[in-house]
């Protein structure tokens, strides 16, 4: 980090943890459903509708009750949306690309679109997880269906038995057309989740 | 890709065992350089913040003022290379004067306030400024097993384009400041978190503090 810093630099402020007692009032249900754009409109975002759903557990393997998860991903030609793709043809503008949810038990079902690939990756989404005794972490998620994960650089940088705890597990279809995955996100401990450090990076 | 270079090893906070449960125990890792472009979220600020929604010390306009001392808060957030981050959503939360939230998981039996919610969302605006008023809140006995109390402190969290950051803002000259967990781990650094103190003569608050807002790491600096 410090051959970073140059004498242009702020001193960043430190990150915090978010306590117990992120405000449950700041929910939004847009955010936790991003596989449509509202529930009285019938324009979508294309692509496969998902459900991500799993665990985050802490070093006992005890839920982490209250803790924030975003998530941020491409849409279904894989593309995100950032300033930088803001003419790109394939952007969907009925696909709102980032969804929080703030879980009370540890437990999470995300309902989104399955992203695309972006070139050179394979579909997966950014999780960060924001909780009370921690600041912030960040991982990706992948899917147990898609090839391109076997060329993919950040699962190629992980030991095989580490790139397993990424990838999620299809687990069946909805009757309203759900793709399930899942996955358990372990912060700490046995079977720890990798995570990745966007600041040292 | 320098081949020494590491990612970070978090550290638990002493006496704090949601972070003994909680902080991973293996390095973050390195980001490959191919994959980095998808570790930096793009968001819009997610809602749409009320007016007074910046004027915490009462419920809603025209109601009571809460108990305890009304504060403002004001400051700019920036990136690490001075740039204001423009049209970013601050989500504000504290406890009250008596360090009770307002929580439906707040248990501690400490004293509500009927005229104060403890929540808030403010915008910055063309040049990174924000401002909001607020009750200063109350410290809390985080440990009573141990005595091991939380300095008095307000949460705030910033999202918008790439600034993604959750923070608190603590207060100068506080005896439980040293003993805080999230404080030790901070170091010397700790200072950037706590809000500075000015008068406010024309405001009808008691007292003001600045906090500087400056977001780390590539995360902020899409633009750039």
């Amino acid at each position: 980090m410090a051959a970073d810093v140059t004498e242009n630099t702020l001193p960043p402020t430190n990150e915090d943890t978010v306590g117990p007692y992120f405000p449950i009032y700041f929910e939004d249900p847009e955010l936790m459903d991003i596989s449509r754009v509202h529930h009285g409109l019938v324009v979508k975002p294309e692509g496969t509708p998902m459900i991500l759903r799993g665990r985050v557990l802490d070093r006992h393997g005890d839920l982490a009750n209250g803790a924030l998860l975003e998530f941020w991903q491409a849409n279904a030609k894989g593309i995100y949306d950032t300033p930088d793709t803001a003419n790109h043809p394939d952007l969907d503008p009925w696909f709102h690309w980032y969804g929080r949810i703030r879980t009370a038990s540890g437990a999470f079902e995300f309902k989104s679109i399955k992203p695309g690939a972006t070139a050179g990756r394979a579909p997966c989404v950014t999780l960060t997880i924001f909780s009370d005794g921690i600041s912030r972490i960040v991982t990706q998620l992948f899917f147990d269906d898609e090839p391109a994960n076997a060329s993919d650089p950040l699962l190629g940088a992980l030991p095989a038995d580490e790139q397993a705890k990424l990838i999620a597990r299809h687990d069946g279809r909805t009757r309203d057309g759900y793709e399930v995955y899942v996955i358990d996100v372990i912060m700490a401990g046995e079977g720890e989740t990798p995570f990745f450090d966007d600041f040292a990076s | 890709m320098d081949v020494d270079k590491q990612g970070r090893l978090l550290e638990i906070g002493p006496t704090d065992n949601t972070s003994d449960q909680r902080t991973p125990r293996q390095r973050l890792r390195l980001i490959p350089e191919a994959a980095r472009a998808s570790f930096v979220p793009f968001a819009p600020a997610p809602a749409i913040s009320r007016q007074h929604e910046a004027d915490m010390t009462r419920i809603a306009p025209g109601r009571p003022r809460a108990q305890g001392q009304p504060i403002e808060v004001t400051g700019t957030l920036r990136s690490e290379t001075g740039r204001p981050v423009v049209g970013a959503m601050l989500e504000i939360w504290n406890a009250n004067t008596f360090g009770r939230y307002t929580h439906s998981e707040d248990h501690s039996g400490l004293p509500l306030d009927s005229n104060f919610l403890g929540l808030g969302r403010v915008v910055t605006d063309e040049a990174g400024r924000y401002s909001f008023w607020t009750i200063s809140p109350g410290a809390y006995l985080a440990r009573p097993d141990i005595g091991r109390w939380r300095p008095k402190h307000i949460h705030v969290s910033v999202t918008g384009g790439s600034s993604r950051l959750i923070t608190q803002m603590y207060f100068p000259g506080e005896e439980n400041n040293v003993s805080d967990p999230m404080a030790i781990l901070m170091g010397d650094a700790f200072e950037r978190n706590i809000g500075q103190p000015y008068e406010t003569p024309d405001s009808d608050v008691e007292l003001g503090y600045r906090f500087d807002i400056v977001v780390g790491g590539r995360n902020a600096t899409f633009f750039e």
